[in-house]
């Protein structure tokens, strides 16, 4: 696989917080690769160092394996936080001046507003757009001269449902062609939905990264039920590789260990007297999963 | 580099506050000009229409200009300022410009109002001199039109410095107006020998207060404050714009982008 960014030791402190706390992080070609955490977990700081707003107190970063430089920038499409453009200009004027800034063909201003279906209001003013539109152009920003890789920063930050099915649906459809996406979101879902890798960062530490099933789905939850909930609670917690044990309703989830299975539950729950009415595995609960990782 | 300059103008002709500060400029600066040259004082030997001749008209016209000079800087102030709380800056790095890119643009941005401003004084210190009937040489004294475009680039440098610092248009622009107030009022504690190579003092005594009427103009190598001549407040202004420009590249650069 073709590395196209490698992140080494990366560190940043605002004043006495440490928002990055050495992150090493590498994606390939192809890979949408999506960034998750919590608010404040420093996913906006690693893009930002890696897009060059932002110094880095130690550490480094390179594009293509080369030191970066205001080149790789002009290579990249990029959305931070929120969309940046001058409110007095129209559409077409502010995509132009980002042409001009990328050294990108004018002509590329209307391909991109045809993609996010902005072109019947190039010649609006940017500061007369509602907040999906703003988000829209500033996707159409990131792909003047159709660079084959893209940091989105919380792409659907604000917007309606509609409004989050499209800006999904533009992120597939790129993915589709082969670009190298590389998104912050806080939104389990919509990494779940549109990320191939996930890295997971929690108060600036990197707690885990990788193909988005083994990161976040790594774990089975399985449901049992039985006749004496608090006999039984009480029962799995002295069975070795069970953890996590919780009770929903009239049913008691916990998560199996790798490498132990409902079988393996179920003769050790005879062998301490507790005979189950109900046991299977529950379909992937990412958000329990996550909710563990950054516990 | 004249990429920069296109991107920034770019930026800039569709803005109404760029038209409306050059238009005040461009309107008051003749105006105001004209006026002087009306004044009238029955008590007061002088021709004032005098001003209108050459060479008179460089010293009266620059010094006239120098004050709506505050009013370029104020727009600069604004300009640079926009691009923070628009948050433009950041995103024409992310795009692939560099912080000195940045720099750069506004230099020349403040060199391209500086001579927009000086030529129009030009234009305009012709027109008169041509109507007055004047017949000394046009040419004579057009050394203020120089020392006006280090004026201008002067104070659109410390316009510039003090955006990068402060980073709000409002404060920028007060702190701005407030600079040769301020100044004066710190030179009042310091001894007068380092008080006179204050920048704000060099920069406006680049234009000296024309001699009664305008009829006599100060030499071009008179001596302009108690101690520094012309020519040394030239060389010391020069020292403070490259300074200023300097300090705000490494003020830029040492700053994260937010």
């Amino acid at each position: 696989m073709e590395e196209i960014l490698n992140i080494n030791s990366i560190s940043k402190r605002y004043g006495k917080v440490k928002a990055l706390n050495n992150v090493s992080l590498q994606i390939n070609r192809g890979e949408i690769y999506g960034i998750l955490g919590p608010n404040g977990s420093g996913k906006t700081t690693t893009l930002g160092v890696i897009l060059g707003v932002l110094n880095a107190d130690s550490g480094s970063y390179c594009w293509n394996g080369k030191t970066p430089s205001k080149n790789d920038r002009k290579n990249i499409g990029s959305l931070l936080e929120t969309p940046n453009f001058y409110p007095y200009l129209t559409a077409r004027q502010n995509l132009s001046i980002a042409c001009e800034v990328k050294e990108v063909v004018q002509s590329e201003v209307d391909r991109v507003l045809n993609v996010v279906d902005l072109i019947n209001r190039a010649d609006s003013k940017f500061k007369t757009f509602s907040l999906g539109m703003k988000q829209r152009l500033a996707i159409a920003s990131a792909l003047l001269g159709n660079p084959e890789t893209l940091v989105l920063d919380e792409p659907t930050n604000g917007l309606d449902p509609q409004g989050i099915a499209e800006i999904r649906t533009i992120i597939l459809d790129l993915a589709k062609n082969g670009k190298t996406i590389i998104m912050a979101s806080h939104i389990l879902d919509e990494v779940e939905k549109t990320c191939t890798h996930v890295a997971v960062l929690k108060l600036g530490n990197l707690l885990t990264y990788g193909p988005i099933q083994s990161v976040l789905n790594n774990q089975e939850q399985v449901l049992v039920v039985s006749e004496n909930l608090d006999l039984l609670k009480l029962t799995l917690a002295q069975i070795d590789g069970v953890s996590n044990i919780k009770q929903i309703k009239d049913k008691v989830s916990l998560i199996l260990a790798k490498g132990k299975d409902i079988s393996y539950l179920n003769s050790a729950l005879f062998d301490k007297g507790i005979a189950v009415s109900e046991i299977g595995v529950q379909d992937s609960d990412l958000e329990a999963n996550f909710l563990e990782l950054i516990k | 580099m004249l990429d920069l300059l296109r991107i920034e103008y770019k930026k800039l002709t569709p803005y109404p506050t760029f038209w409306i500060i050059f238009g005040l400029f461009f309107l008051f600066t003749p105006f105001v000009f004209y006026g002087a040259g009306q004044i009238k004082f029955d008590a007061f030997p002088i021709d004032f229409a005098t001003i209108y001749n050459f060479p008179n008209v460089w010293n009266i016209i620059t010094y006239i200009a120098s004050w709506f000079n505050l009013l370029i800087g104020m727009l600069l102030v604004i300009i640079v300022c926009n691009e923070f709380s628009f948050k433009t800056f950041r995103q024409q790095v992310i795009n692939g410009h560099s912080k000195a890119d940045f720099i750069i643009s506004k230099i020349l941005l403040i060199i391209s109002f500086s001579l927009l401003s000086t030529l129009y004084l030009f234009f305009i210190g012709a027109f008169f001199g041509y109507i007055s009937g004047s017949e000394a040489s046009i040419l004579t004294n057009t050394k203020y039109l120089l020392i006006y475009f280090i004026q201008s680039l002067g104070y659109m440098s410390v316009a510039l410095i003090l955006a990068i610092i402060i980073r709000s248009s409002a404060m920028s622009i007060i702190l701005f107006v407030c600079s040769i107030f301020v100044e004066s009022i710190i030179r009042l504690f310091v001894p007068e020998v380092l008080a006179s190579y204050f920048p704000m003092k060099i920069i406006s005594n680049l234009t000296p207060f024309p001699s009664p009427g305008g009829v006599q103009v100060s030499s071009i190598n008179a001596v302009i404050t108690d101690s520094i001549s012309l020519n040394i407040s030239i060389i010391v202004a020069i020292v403070y714009i490259i300074l200023f420009w300097g300090f705000s590249y490494i003020i830029l650069t040492k700053k994260d982008i937010n």
